[in-house]
Formats: C-alpha cells, sequence, structure tokens
C-alpha cells in the first residue's frame, strides 16, 4: 500500500477557505498533491448528494469546508445549514461502514493557509492508513 | 408479417386468435406481491387492460416458466414489467432474458426501481440475514440450523430414488434492475398506486414515448403540491426537534413536516395523491426520488439538516434533536438503500453459510 | 439529460505565467491533454494570458473557431476572473460562458515534484471543462434606484444620519415615534466632560430646520416595508398629536389636563400629564397629546386661546418610496427589577438616567441634587447594574458608557457639592480611550473607589437609613458604607419595541439581543438585507460620539450604494423551476436575506425569488427537496460534473 495516493475533494467556500488555499499559494507553501478543489460561493451550498457522488465515484476522502461560526460566514448563516446537514451525514456514513476519518467538516478563515495545510497533511496520512474506499465498497471474501 | 400465436393466455384474452395486441411480460423478483395487487385494483380497468393487451408470461397467476420465455423471439415481447429487487441469481438470470426478448423493460415498483425495501439487507453481511431469517426470528425452530444449500441430493436406493434438487443462490447485495439489466421507464411506489399505473399505460399505449429513462404516471413536483396540508405551512419551515409517529400524535390538518415529523413529502415524488399524509401518517418516501436528484437520501440529509433551527454553537441540542431518531438510515433510504450512491455498507462479507452440496 | 444550451465549443488556454506555473507544470503537456477532452475544440498554451496578446488569443479563437465556452486554466479567479470575463464579452460572447482552473495557487505553487503538478493541473483542467459543458449565459439586470432614504429614529444617529444624505443631495424621510426628535442625548449625556449631548443636538436641530430636503414625521412608526434596494415602499402611521403649530406653548392646555402619568423626558423624575412639552427645544417645538392616554375629555381643546388643538385629529398613513432604510431606534435603560439593589423600595435609590437629568438645569429640581427632599451628604454609585450578569435579570455584556458616565457625575457632583461624600462601587472601571483622565481627577476629587469582585453588594433599608454592605476585594474586607443615597448605574438593553421592527424590516439579532451587522469585519454598519443599514446604540451599547459616527457610516453607505442612480443585480443567483416546484417553502426559512416568498401562481404554491435580495450564497439550493431552486453559476449539474471529472468522467 506504500503506492496508494489517497484522492480527496475539497468543497470549499469562497471568501473564507478557498482564499485560504490561495494564501497558501501565495505564501509558497508545500502539501501533497491529494486534493481536487470546487469552489462554491457558501459551505451551505454543498449538498450532501456531492458528496456521496464523489465517494461512489473514487473519492478515499473529502473535505467541506467554510467560515467560522457563528460570525464569519459572509452570507451569515450559510454555514449553520452545513453543519447541521453534515452532523446527520456523518451519522449516515457511519451506518455505512465508512471510517469516519474520511469525511471532515472544516472551518478554515481567509487567514488560515497553515490550518489549510495541517489539514491536508492529516487527512493524507490517515487515509494512507486506511487505504483505498473502493476496496471497502467490494464485498470481501 | 405474420404473427406466431405464442401466448397461453386462455381465459385473459378473448380466446385464441391472431392478434397485433402488444405482448405483455409481468416478472416478480425480490417481491411482497403487493405490486401484484395493485395491477389487481386496477378493478374493472383490468378489463379494458386484458382488452389492448396479450398478456404472455405472468407466473405469479398461471403456471409459466423459463422456457415459454426462452421460446420466443428475442424482441417479440413489446413491454416487460418487472417488480421486485435483484436478490437471487435466478432472478438475474431472468430479467436479463427478458431484457433480449422484450423491446421496453419497465421496472415496476420502488424494488426494482431502486431496491425497495428489501434493499435494507444490504446493511448487513449476507450471512447475518440468512441467520436471521432462518435461525433466529421469532417463529423459526430450526435446532439443526438448516440453512439454504445450492444442491440438495435425495438419495433413497430402497426407492429406487436419486434425485438432484438445485435451488438459486442469492447475490451478496441485494440490486436495483438498472444495476443488472439497461431499463426503459420506471412506475414508481411501493406499490404504484393503480391510478399510476393507469396514467403510464395510457404513456405507453398512445405511441407518444416519453425519452427513455423517465417515471411514468407520477408528478414532476413532490408530494407537497398536492397535498392538502401544504398550505396549513407557517411562513418558515423550521423546527427544533424530530418526532416519530408512533411517540407523538400528529395533530390533524396541519403540515406534518412543519410539526417537526419526518414527512419525507417534500423530497419524494408526487402522482399518490399523498395518501399516506392526508391519513394522518407521515410519507415514507415510497413514489423515490425527483429528476435530477442523484441520491435520495442525501437530498433528505440536506433538506432535514436545514430545517433543523440551531446554530453551531448549540451542538448539544442538535446532536439530542438527531438522537431521537433510532435509525435515520431506514428512514432516509427506506426505499432506495440498493439505488444509492453507496449502494451498501462498506466492508460486507461474502457469505459462508449457504451449502454447496447436501446430501440426504 | 442534458441541460447544455448548445453544443459547447470549448477552448482551453493554458498560461505560464512566466515560470510561476511553467516552472513546475508542463503547460504544453497539459494544453495537448485538454484537447483530448469531449467538446475541446481548440487548446493553446501562452506566456501570459491576462495580457492583451494573451487575451486576444481568446477573443481571436471565439470569432474564428466560433468558440462558445472558455477555460483559462491560470491563476486564481480571485486575481483574474473580471479581467477574463471582459475578454470574453468584448468578443461578443456572454461573460459568464467562461470558467477559470486554478493551476497556480492551487498546484504550480504549492507543489515541486514536477510530474505530479503536471497530473494535477491536467486534472484540475479536466475538470473546469466538465463545468464549463454545463454553463449557461447569464444576465445582469439594472434596476432605477430612488435616490431617498428614510431614516427611523430620530436620536443623534439617525439625525447625523439624515443631515449627512441631505447634505449631499438626496431626500430624506425621518421617522420619529415619539413628539420630537432628540432622542436620549437631548435629555441626558455628554461627549466630553464641558459638552453636553444637548449641545450637539440643538446643533443638528438648527441644520436640520434650514434644510429642506429634510421631511420629518414625528409621532410617526413605520408598519410595512417592502420591496428591494434602491426600490423600497415604506408605509408609516403618523398618530394624531391633537396640536398644531399654532400652540403658542402657553401651557393653559396642561393645567386642566386630568391625566397624569410618569415622565419619560425625565425618566421618571416626576409626572406629566397627557398634553404636555416634552422639553424646551423639543422639535417640533409645540405641545403634543400622548394618544395613548389620552381620554379625549376635551377639556384642553375648550380652554386653548388659539385654536391649536383638534381632539378629531386622525392617524393618517403615508407611502413613501425610498431606495434605502437607516435604522437608528436606539436603545432602552435597563429596568431595575423591584428590590434589585433595593430599587423601588425606596425613594433615594435612584437611576444613574434620573440622575444625570436630576442635574440637568430644565429637570424639576431645576438642576440641583436634592434626594429624599435634601442634599444628601453621601451618595454611591452601585455599578454595572443590569450588565455583566450581575444580578439575576443582567444581561452579559458590558454596557459600554456607564462607567464614564458615572465618574463624569461623580465629579460634577464633588464640584457642585464639595462636602457629599461620593461613593463608586464597581467591579471594574472601564473609562476606556481619553475617558481615563476622568477616572484619575476623580481620585483626585477623593470619590470613593469601592470594588467588588463575585459577590455583588447588598443594599440595606433600614430605619436608620441606607446601608450598602460590600466585601472590598482591594482590602479583602466586609466593609458597611451608611449613604444618603444609592445611583444604580444601569446599563443599556435593546428598545422595547424590537419585536415590532424585526417583524418590519426582518433585520435579525445577534447573541445579545440588539440587531446584528450583516459581518462584523466584512460588512460593517449594514443589516444583511441589502439597502438597509444600522446606525447606533440599537446595534448595541455604545456613547453619543460613537453613535453620531455610526450614523455617518451608515450614511455613507447608503449614499454609495444609491449615487450610481441604478442598481445592478448580480445574476448567479437562486432561480426556481416553476414546473419542479411545489410550494413546499422549505427554501423560505432557509434563506437569511428573506428574499424568498411563497406566490400562487395558476392556484399553485410556488416559491418566488426577490432577484434584488438574493445575495448567491445557494443554501436554498441545497435545502430544495425536489432540485426545483437552483444556484445559477453553481447548479446541481454543474457541481456534479465537476466532481465527476475528478475521477475521469467528463459527461
Amino acid at each position: 500500500m506504500s503506492d496508494f495516493e489517497p484522492k480527496i475533494v475539497v468543497y470549499a467556500c469562497n471568501w473564507c477557505t478557498y482564499a485560504a488555499t490561495d494564501l497558501a499559494g501565495t505564501s509558497r507553501m508545500s502539501y501533497p498533491e491529494n486534493v481536487r478543489i470546487i469552489r462554491v460561493m457558501c459551505s451551505g451550498r454543498v449538498d450532501p448528494q456531492f458528496v456521496l457522488q464523489a465517494f461512489a465515484d473514487g473519492a478515499d476522502g473529502v473535505i467541506v469546508a467554510g467560515c467560522h461560526p457563528p460570525a464569519d460566514c459572509h452570507y451569515i448563516e450559510g454555514n449553520y445549514k452545513a453543519f447541521r446537514r453534515f452532523e446527520l451525514f456523518k451519522k449516515v456514513l457511519e451506518t455505512f461502514g465508512i471510517e469516519k476519518e474520511r469525511f471532515r467538516l472544516e472551518w478554515i478563515s481567509a487567514a488560515e493557509a497553515s490550518r489549510w495545510v495541517q489539514v491536508v497533511n492529516e487527512m493524507v496520512a490517515e487515509l494512507k492508513k486506511l487505504g483505498p474506499l473502493k476496496k471497502n465498497l467490494e464485498v470481501k471474501e | 408479417m405474420t404473427k406466431k400465436h405464442v401466448s397461453r393466455t386462455e381465459g385473459e384474452s378473448k380466446g385464441e386468435k391472431m392478434t397485433e395486441k402488444p405482448k405483455v411480460a409481468w416478472y416478480w423478483c425480490a417481491s411482497c406481491g403487493g405490486c401484484e395487487e395493485s395491477f389487481v385494483d386496477l378493478a374493472e380497468r383490468l378489463l379494458k387492460v386484458f382488452e389492448a393487451v396479450d398478456i404472455v408470461f405472468c407466473p405469479v397467476a398461471m403456471d409459466f416458466k423459463r422456457e415459454d420465455v426462452e421460446k420466443l423471439p428475442d424482441g417479440s415481447i413489446t413491454v416487460a414489467l418487472i417488480n421486485g429487487g435483484i436478490r437471487l441469481k435466478e432472478h438475474e438470470e431472468m430479467v436479463k432474458l427478458l431484457r433480449r426478448k422484450s423491446k421496453i423493460v419497465i421496472a415496476y415498483g420502488a424494488c426494482s426501481a431502486w431496491g425497495g425495501i428489501p434493499g435494507l439487507a444490504n446493511l448487513y453481511d449476507l450471512d447475518e440475514v440468512l441467520e436471521r431469517k432462518y435461525m433466529e426470528v421469532p417463529t423459526v425452530e430450526n435446532p439443526k440450523e438448516v440453512m439454504p444449500t445450492k444442491k440438495t441430493i435425495v438419495n433413497i436406493p430402497e426407492a429406487g430414488i436419486k434425485a438432484e434438487i438445485e435451488l438459486t443462490e442469492p447475490l451478496p447485495v441485494l440490486l436495483p434492475l438498472d444495476k443488472v439489466i439497461e431499463v426503459d421507464y420506471y412506475i414508481p411506489g411501493c406499490p404504484p398506486t393503480p391510478d399510476v399505473f393507469w396514467n403510464a399505460l395510457q404513456a405507453l399505449l398512445s405511441g407518444n414515448l416519453p425519452p427513455k429513462g423517465s417515471v411514468l404516471g407520477a408528478s414532476q413536483r413532490s408530494v407537497c403540491d398536492e397535498c392538502p396540508l401544504n398550505d396549513t405551512k407557517p411562513e418558515k419551515v423550521l423546527v427544533k426537534e424530530f418526532k416519530r409517529p408512533d411517540k407523538a400524535a400528529p395533530k390533524p390538518n396541519e403540515c406534518l413536516l412543519a410539526q417537526g415529523f419526518l414527512c419525507m413529502g417534500p423530497v419524494t415524488r408526487g402522482g399518490c395523491k399523498s395518501l399516506c399524509p392526508q391519513a394522518n401518517m407521515p410519507c415514507t418516501g415510497c413514489f423515490g426520488m425527483l429528476d435530477g436528484i442523484v441520491d435520495y437520501g442525501g437530498k433528505a440529509i440536506s433538506t432535514f439538516g436545514s430545517i433543523l433551527n440551531y446554530s453551531p454553537l448549540e451542538e448539544k441540542e442538535i446532536k439530542e434533536a438527531y438522537g431521537k431518531v433510532p435509525d435515520w438510515v431506514g428512514v432516509i433510504y427506506r426505499y432506495s438503500l440498493a439505488a444509492s450512491k453507496l449502494g451498501h455498507k462498506a466492508g460486507l462479507k461474502k457469505p459462508k453459510r449457504i451449502k454447496e452440496v447436501t446430501e440426504l | 439529460m442534458s441541460e447544455q444550451i448548445s453544443e459547447p465549443r470549448i477552448g482551453v488556454y493554458v498560461c505560464h505565467c512566466g515560470f510561476n506555473i511553467a516552472g513546475t507544470v508542463d503547460v504544453k503537456k497539459v494544453a495537448e491533454y485538454a484537447k483530448t477532452l469531449p467538446n475541446v475544440v481548440v487548446a493553446r498554451d501562452y506566456v501570459f494570458m491576462c495580457s492583451e496578446p494573451g487575451q486576444d488569443l481568446i477573443k481571436k479563437d471565439i470569432k474564428e473557431q466560433n468558440l462558445n465556452r472558455v477555460v483559462v486554466a491560470s491563476c486564481s479567479p480571485s486575481l483574474h476572473e473580471v479581467t477574463f470575463r471582459t475578454a470574453v464579452m468584448e468578443a461578443g460572447l456572454n461573460k459568464y460562458l467562461m470558467e477559470m482552473a486554478n493551476i497556480r495557487e492551487h498546484c504550480s505553487w504549492v507543489h515541486h515534484d514536477k510530474e505530479k503538478a503536471t497530473e494535477k493541473a491536467k486534472e484540475i483542467v479536466r475538470m473546469a471543462v466538465a463545468k464549463a459543458r454545463y454553463l449557461e449565459p447569464l444576465e445582469e439586470l439594472e434596476v432605477e434606484a430612488e435616490q431617498s432614504a428614510l431614516v427611523l429614529g430620530g436620536g443623534v444617529a439617525g439625525l447625523r444620519a439624515a443631515l449627512e444624505l441631505a447634505n449631499y443631495g438626496f431626500q430624506v424621510y425621518l421617522v420619529e415615534k415619539s413628539p420630537t426628535i432628540g432622542g436620549k442625548a437631548a435629555l441626558i449625556g455628554y461627549v466630553d466632560p464641558k459638552t453636553k449631548g444637548a449641545e450637539i443636538v440643538n446643533k443638528m436641530f438648527e441644520m436640520i430646520k434650514e434644510c429642506p430636503r429634510i421631511k420629518i414625521f414625528t409621532n410617526s412608526e413605520l408598519i410595512q416595508f417592502s420591496g428591494f434596494a434602491g426600490n423600497y415602499t415604506a408605509k408609516i402611521r403618523v398618530n394624531p398629536r391633537y396640536v398644531n403649530e399654532k400652540c403658542t406653548r402657553c401651557g393653559e392646555c396642561e393645567e386642566v389636563c386630568p391625566i397624569e402619568v410618569s415622565n419619560e423626558y425625565n425618566f421618571g423624575l416626576n409626572r406629566r400629564k397627557a398634553i404636555f412639552l416634552p422639553f424646551s427645544n423639543a422639535y417640533p417645538p409645540y405641545y403634543a397629546v400622548d394618544h395613548r392616554v389620552c381620554v379625549k375629555c376635551g377639556e384642553c381643546e375648550r380652554v386653548c386661546r388659539f385654536g391649536a388643538i383638534n381632539l378629531k385629529e386622525e392617524p393618517k398613513i403615508v407611502e413613501l418610496k425610498v431606495g434605502a432604510l437607516i435604522i437608528a431606534t436606539g436603545y432602552d435603560p435597563y429596568r431595575p427589577f423591584k428590590g434589585e439593589y433595593g430599587y423601588g423600595l425606596h425613594e433615594n435609590i435612584i437611576t444613574l438616567f434620573q440622575l444625570e437629568r436630576m442635574l440637568d438645569p430644565e429637570s424639576p429640581t431645576k438642576g440641583e441634587l436634592i434626594i429624599g427632599g435634601k442634599i444628601p451628604k453621601s451618595i454611591a454609585f452601585i455599578q454595572c447594574v443590569g450588565s455583566r450578569n450581575t444580578t439575576p435579570g443582567s444581561r452579559e455584556y458590558c454596557s459600554r458608557m456607564c462607567c464614564t458616565t458615572a465618574i463624569n457625575n461623580a465629579i460634577k457632583i464633588k464640584e457642585r457639592y464639595p462636602d457629599t461624600n461620593v461613593y463608586i462601587i464597581y467591579k471594574d472601571i472601564m473609562t476606556y480611550g481619553s475617558d481615563e483622565s476622568l477616572y484619575e481627577e476623580a481620585g483626585r476629587k477623593l470619590v470613593q473607589f469601592v470594588k467588588f469582585e463575585d459577590k455583588i453588594p447588598k443594599v440595606s433599608i433600614t430605619p436608620e437609613g441606607l446601608f450598602i454592605e460590600v466585601f472590598e476585594y482591594t482590602i479583602q474586607e466586609n466593609i458597611r458604607i451608611p449613604v444618603d443615597a444609592i445611583v444604580l448605574s444601569i446599563g443599556m438593553l435593546p428598545p422595547r419595541d424590537l419585536e415590532e421592527l424585526i417583524a418590519v424590516t426582518r433585520v435579525s439579532c445577534g447573541t445579545e439581543g440588539f440587531v446584528r451587522e450583516a459581518h462584523l469585519k466584512l460588512a460593517p454598519v449594514e443589516a444583511p438585507t441589502k439597502g438597509l443599514f444600522l446606525a447606533g446604540c440599537i446595534t448595541g451599547p455604545k456613547n453619543i460620539l460613537e453613535s453620531i459616527r455610526m450614523g455617518s457610516a451608515a450614511a455613507a453607505k447608503a449614499m454609495s450604494l444609491l449615487s450610481k442612480g441604478k442598481l445592478k443585480i448580480e445574476p448567479m443567483i437562486a432561480q426556481v423551476n416553476e414546473e419542479k416546484c411545489s410550494g413546499c417553502a422549505i427554501c423560505v426559512g432557509v434563506c437569511p436575506y428573506g428574499a424568498i416568498s411563497i406566490k400562487k401562481v395558476n392556484g399553485d404554491r410556488i416559491a418566488y425569488v426577490e432577484k434584488a435580495l438574493c445575495m448567491g450564497c445557494g443554501t436554498c439550493n441545497a435545502a430544495c427537496p425536489s432540485g426545483a431552486m437552483q444556484h445559477l453559476g453553481f447548479k446541481d449539474i454543474q457541481l456534479l460534473a465537476q466532481t465527476r471529472a475528478v475521477f475521469g468522467e467528463v459527461r
């Protein structure tokens, strides 16, 4: 499994997390290549359907990231809805036997480029230990 | 064009004669028989159906065999209506056969469309399911732990009997029909209501076939559109807790979702005339998802999370509210687990309990 | 089911950005790869795509290759999304048919392995192409903006806002609930130890009187407010004043009025009649009848020699069209409960507001410190009453102005009554900024400061007089102070009619109960709804100068919104597919801007998005159970395509 490179899909909100990922770039921070970032205007836009599609297509991990509650959301409360939806989503993932390390809901503000890098590094390390999700979704002997 | 009369429809059509009527096949896989009852529930309209079509294969009603289908030329069945989830290898074989022999295949009912309630077995190893069914349920006494066997050999030399009985085997997960064969249309419901079935038939027989993959007979909008309680909603639908109908009594004449009950109406395709909410029971979602939705349960999560009115600082209250519902997957994927993006629980193991051979 | 408008013909442009991208990512390979993707008609690489020649490449291809979608793989959209949108628009293509692929900040600048970075860049481009295939042309809407504003609240914040707007040239409607403008600062408060708030208020009155563009409605309430930024309709109810400008302020009506109520203009220090003059410099400068308590006995009308009273006056509804609303409805003083530090149980226990009013020459005591019929020989201020979680009814927050106010008054008392002992019983002294010098001065003038911590002081009312018992924190001892009078330094609460305000304007409150600004850092002074602004203590306790400044800020924001005469509505907003919408109304409660409502269309309940109010977050799209509500530019089909493309699918 030393060759296994997990693929992580990230839904990043425009005003906070996406800006942080940009800042990581401007600051020439270094992190693994495993993430693919999809820009949304608000973490409140992220539908659990997208996350399930990502897992079904082969994502080993998914991150949904937005602005810190209670007051940072550019659209006031989009992150509240994201939080509530993904609390339930996590319960459902558990019933499906999917390891909780594979999904993260993170709050990363526009200034927190190092937090972004930390999250990526952590998740890549955890997923390398867990292995590809596709393997877990097959029916085993 | 000569027509080969191959249907065994004595008593069901007007005698044996050359016919241009569309040929219809009706097959059931892992089915409860409810879809068959919905067919019968057409009542007087049944007569019109029998006038209009030739039923060439219908094992629920008469002693049709696989060979009857194999004998038919490919593509000669106009419409095959298949209900029930694909649970057994036999189901898989039969539906593939019917696909070859049919111009149009319709997934009839929630089970064939999305796996239905039998699809909930996909949360368990098949061994767990078998053990539950054959050993653990209160109505079963099985001290010798007899389990299904693929081949049973009955050998009674004194009587000169040596026979083999072969039983089909279950697939490791239950599949909806469209994961096994190409499906042309879907008729939703558990079961589809007679009106929906009738509407679908009209659409098919009209000659104006809708685009392939369409859901027939039902609405483009959700159950809320036809529910009289929709107008009773407050301006904002926001709740502080989720209620279950076994623990709290729904107030009549008030929107069930607005009261906090987990009514799947908003997420579910309409067409049923909101029968359940009108009987004061929250909708359970048997007409499945609307066009454009890719995962019914995922959408339901998004909706319920949206209306639970707490801030992230009230994490405890949120967890408590969710904690009041013991089986979320059962609520949001009751009819559609097998068709969900994940389809089944991760880490399932192949069954060991099914024996290859038993000798009696 | 494809939602593609026409067969996409996509041009992909991979930028080198000098060495910034090309130094790590093999841009030529990426462009080659892009060419293999579905619907990609042309794929190029170029050294600086944002330069003129770079943009010209795009424009040329749009014309010559009949492109209808463009993907630019370069830096972050936060830098050049506008640049490339404009370039595309100049070539005749709708500017929203351009998608960017971030292969610099997200790739070349953070990865070092050239092979892996190139592979990742290819995937990022693939994701952008997948989304681009589902992009649709979108149109910005322009609406006319009314060059007028409604200022709700005639206190210092509202007055300042009104003057700024009027000076700039806007028509201003100033709506005040009470019979006079001026608010609380006309009665109490200092902006510095020498200058009363009332002086500032009077100066503003002078300016307002001369300003033809400010129309004042007193005795008036905002009862309805609808529309969208630049185009609001406000309904005002003008309650009857019963007295007109013929009034000479002779006061004969007041003598015969049988109704007496507590005088809120003296904070309860005395009583007034139902017909009264709020204070000497009130504006409009004549009497008013309190329509809430008047029994219409007719006596005042009978004695008035000038025909200034008409008790048959009816309330009027006035409809105004305005471009913006500034909410400056202020605060209410904290109301101690009966028994809180003895309040209401002894006439010598008063509030800070009552004390400061008392020292005003216009007060019932003509400015003399007379409590319980005499000048107190000792007076103690108890701080933080109603604030900082001290007593059971208290709020959590600090009310900001009470320390400075108490100390300011303590100093004035010491100056005028040098023999009176003055104590300030405090938890912490919060005289911030230049007010710190007041604290020092108070010490020099021998005001005695007594500190408590967790154990709050106890007031004893005995036949021998009033006593304050407190565990003094600095000396760590229980002490008992006999005093003639006690002043409770009460804090600020949101105004009593806040619920009505919320119902009419749809503003919302923060955790402390005051009205919340849209974003403390990114949108101060604004309410979440576009075109609504906030000024003064309605958003939380502050002093007079701070309120005035906020009034200026709110006015400036309103002006900046309206001054161009037109407002652009961003098209990446929510859109309802009416055929799919079942009117389940889940979107309505989810929108933080109140932009969505349910309307009946041919008898069906259908969601309706007020375009000018929608800010384009997409939360309603995710909440919508049927997928009828879609976020233009970030639709389900677009984001799903982008997701699937991560793993190779482009369809």
